[in-house]
């Protein structure tokens, strides 16, 4: 790895709804071991969450878009067990065509993995990691939430990742999820499962080239908040280490997000010359130790995005989740054919607008007839800004939404929908919109909104994606 | 070119009718069509038909025209099936119109038909909002409600209206709709009751949105001589409008207007030779409360931001100098898609006959208005009592 090369800027993303334990205790008469869980709403997925990660590390930068050289995601969450994702986010954050793309899942350790595949690039490159494990509810769905990380890897780092040690061996069933399975899995064969995660993680750990000792922070395999420190017995971090980097108790078991956002965690508390440790442990069994090395300070905004958020019921949580059944409507009159669709993909991603060549008159979506002098052109394409305002809104509430979108209002409720107006500096275009991450009641006309990635609608087992808005 | 006029008009009973068939309800509308002829009339005088219908459903979405009319025993008749989403039978009566004046029919059957109750709830929720733009609009999660909840929501931001106003529309339009016969929704409501009903798209309730409904109508139009030959008082079509405009609100300039309303009444007007002063009553296309005043604008009947004044005065109550929706209009008498323009026609032939259930005294032109979707397409036909008549 090259001597300045590291993390210029990170992202932190995690859904607005939180579930406290009280309300999980009440519905199931024990505690479950997390003080909250984030909770993700209908409309998203490791998908939405990694592209609302990467954005906000590329928030602020200089790096372009289209200076990405390399996006790695890491998810034990993929939306469909066959079909590459990357692809999706690649597309969504406007990287090029020829942006090398790549992806870890299947355990726990694919956070790592990620990290490491950016890291070992050359060029602006992002390691993305965004998990959102599903459990049975009555055991570990109790603790499960969602969230996402993002890592800017570039020259002139402020924390370089300086060492990586693997350890690996045949250990089975201490966390898995049967194939066509969205439930993760527990033997609850407690001693044996402590064992592997420990031996394998500190193994790992002690097989870097900084001693544990030095570490400021330590971000390690964090299913629940004892975890980490049953790990670290074997080293010699001590307990206020670990807690910089674990973060399990605020946001839930993330999957392999959980180590991944504590990273986020441990960096902030760094002075130039520290050193933060991480330590994931995938099941099947491996382990892979990160060391970084901080050169400056660093700012991720994940003690903001941790405690920001909106508490919801036990019930609602289990709607939003799907976890109290999903529903399909039977039947066809409106069909958008999945070709039409991806021919939009421009629009729905990144808001490709045109403009008239002939009488600058702006055009969304950038088709047909300009709408200014009606003569049918060759519209030059532009992105519009992701910030519009709402000039016209209604609720769609019980029974009034199109059968595409009746799932998510059983999920999600009465939802918002806007026509909102986007200005640029020659004129404005309009376009409608869903509104999202908020009570469908409070926006109104003259309120300004932003948007967001989101899962739209689900057609024939493919779920399309696209922009929905939220207030400022 | 020879003027057209309605000689005849018939529309079956408006509601949900499981034991019927598009094909059944417009044989009850043909018959009554028919009979509203004051001659004995040969129904092999019919040389080309109209037939206007979304196809909610499905059902026979190919050659439902053809089906219609061989299935009533026009055998041969040369049959068009017309499909501009509500203002279906608005623009086949636009055809019918043309043909006659173009001299290729001497008769020609304009009419439409929608079966729109008789679905599993889920098949029906596929096909309310086709009319929408599918690719956005309806993909933003909105059906019609939620659409015209939009425009509602702007001109209610926008004017000095309120939601009351919107709920006036309901109370007029149903009490007229009480006692039409032929009515869906055939009961009054207070104005408490339509302000205070369950939200359906904020900010509109369930009294300010039509029901979904079966039905059929029928209106045979002829040219100048075989229409004073059949009639004893034919109703001259004095002008025909129609324009279409952007299938999508966001694609309009205006949230709080419907521009093919205006082009459409324009052209009505100028050919007609009238002004909306001139105008006796209308039946309008209040799919939605907010529909009905913005008609009001468009159609000129008052100035922009005027029309909750309009309702609030009872200026368009059936009592009122300008009566509007007589009929009950969509939100009472009932939108059976297809069925709707021709449908609105049966009101004006009967009130310009002296024959209507609400009437309007001494009315000599009436207009009828007829939206496609949320304003993708729209007539506006202008109907004339010949001088001394009735």
């Amino acid at each position: 790895m090259s001597d300045d090369r590291g993390i210029v800027s990170t992202g932190i993303y995690v859904p607005r709804q939180r579930l406290d334990s009280e309300e999980i205790e009440s519905a199931w008469g024990s505690s479950p071991p997390v003080s909250r869980v984030t909770v993700p709403a209908a409309d998203e997925d490791a998908i939405t969450m990694a592209v609302a990660a990467a954005r906000d590390a590329l928030e602020d930068t200089a790096v372009n878009a289209a200076d990405i050289s390399c996006i790695a995601i890491g998810t034990t969450t993929p939306p469909l067990d066959e079909e590459a994702f990357v692809p999706r986010v690649a597309d969504a954050l406007a990287l090029d065509d020829d942006a090398q793309l790549s992806s870890a899942t299947q355990s726990t350790v694919a956070g790592a993995n990620a990290l490491l595949s950016a890291a070992e690039t050359d060029g602006a490159a992002l390691a993305v990691v965004a998990d959102s494990p599903h459990a049975e509810p009555g055991e570990s769905g109790q603790r499960m939430g969602a969230g996402a990380a993002a890592f800017l890897f570039d020259a002139d780092g402020a924390v370089v990742l300086s060492d990586a040690a693997t350890r690996s061996w045949d250990a089975p069933g201490v966390r898995f999820r049967e194939r066509g399975s969205d439930e993760v899995a527990e033997l609850d064969i407690t001693t044996y499962e402590r064992e592997t995660t420990r031996d394998l993680v500190s193994n790992a750990i002690e097989a870097l080239d900084v001693e544990p000792s030095a570490a400021s922070g330590a971000a390690l395999h964090q299913p629940t908040p004892d975890i980490p420190h049953r790990i670290a017995r074997p080293l010699a971090l001590d307990g206020e280490v670990i807690e910089r980097g674990s973060v399990v108790d605020d946001i839930g078991d993330v999957g392999t997000a959980t180590p991944t956002i504590g990273l986020l965690a441990a960096f902030d508390a760094c002075e130039a010359g520290d050193t933060t440790i991480g330590g994931f442990f995938g099941s099947g069994s491996t382990a892979v130790a990160l060391s970084f090395e901080s050169r400056r300070e660093i700012e991720t905004g994940v003690a903001a995005a941790l405690n920001d958020g909106e508490f919801v019921s036990y019930p609602e949580a289990l709607r939003e989740r799907g976890t109290l059944g999903t529903t399909g409507v039977a039947g066809g009159g409106a069909h958008v054919s999945l070709p039409s669709w991806q021919r939009t993909l421009p629009q729905r991603y990144r808001l490709v607008a045109g403009r008239c060549p002939d009488c600058d008159s702006l055009a969304f979506p950038p088709e047909g007839a300009c709408p200014g002098c009606r003569e049918r052109v060759d519209f030059q394409h532009f992105e519009l800004p992701p910030t519009g305002e709402i000039v016209a809104k209604t609720v769609i509430g019980q029974g009034g939404a199109p059968p595409e979108f009746i799932e998510q209002q059983r999920r999600d409720g009465p939802f918002g929908v806007a026509i909102i107006k986007i200005e640029v500096e020659d004129g404005s275009v309009r376009l409608p919109a869903q509104l999202t991450d908020c009570d469908p009641q409070e926006p109104t006309v003259g309120d300004f909104v932003t948007a967001t990635f989101r899962r739209i609608y689900e057609v024939e087992d493919v779920t399309r994606y696209g922009l929905k808005f939220t207030p400022e | 070119m020879t003027d057209a006029y309605i000689i005849g008009a018939g529309q079956s009973d408006f509601g949900s009718f499981p034991d019927e068939s598009y094909r059944s309800l417009f044989d009850t509308a043909f018959d009554e069509a028919v009979d509203s002829i004051d001659a004995d009339f040969d129904t092999g005088e019919i040389d080309e038909a109209f037939l206007g219908t979304l196809g909610v459903g499905g059902r026979q979405l190919g050659l439902s025209g053809p089906a219609v009319t061989e299935h009533i025993g026009l055998h041969g008749v040369a049959t068009t099936r017309v499909e501009n989403a509500c203002a279906a039978s608005g623009y086949a009566l636009r055809n019918a119109v043309m043909a006659v004046r173009a001299g290729m029919a001497d008769v020609a059957l304009a009419g439409g038909y929608e079966v729109m109750t008789d679905m599993s709830g889920d098949h029906t929720k596929w096909w309310l909002g086709v009319s929408g733009e599918t690719e956005w609009e309806r993909l933003s999660g909105t059906t019609f409600a939620g659409v015209y909840a939009q425009m509602a929501s702007a001109y209610l931001q926008e004017f000095d209206a309120t939601v009351e106003d919107l709920s006036r529309v309901a109370v007029k339009n149903h009490r007229n709709g009480a006692k039409n016969p032929h009515a869906h929704l055939d009961f009054e409501c207070t104005l408490d009751d339509a302000v205070n009903a369950p939200d359906v798209a904020t900010p509109l309730n369930l009294y300010h949105c039509c029901p979904t409904t079966d039905g059929a109508s029928a209106v045979f139009v002829a040219n100048e001589r075989v229409a004073h030959e059949l009639s004893d008082a034919p109703i001259r079509v004095a002008g025909a409008g129609a324009a279409s405009g952007p299938v999508g609100l966001f694609q309009r300039d205006s949230l709080t207007s419907i521009p093919a309303s205006r082009t459409a009444a324009k052209r009505a007007y100028e050919e007609a030779g009238v002004g909306p002063d001139d105008i006796d009553f209308a039946e309008v296309h209040d799919c939605f409360a907010i529909a009905e005043l913005l008609a009001y604008e468009d159609l000129g009947f008052c100035d922009r931001g005027e029309a909750a004044r309009l309702l609030r005065e009872g200026v368009t109550d059936s009592e009122g100098s300008l009566p509007v929706n007589t009929s009950g209009g969509l939100k009472s008498k009932g939108h059976p898609i297809g069925a709707t323009g021709t449908g609105q026609v049966v009101e004006i032939f009967n009130q310009l006959r002296g024959e209507a259930h609400v009437p309007v005294t001494d009315a000599r032109i009436g207009l009828a208005h007829n939206v496609g979707g949320s304003g993708g397409g729209v007539t506006v036909h202008l109907f004339e009592r010949e001088e001394g008549a009735t």
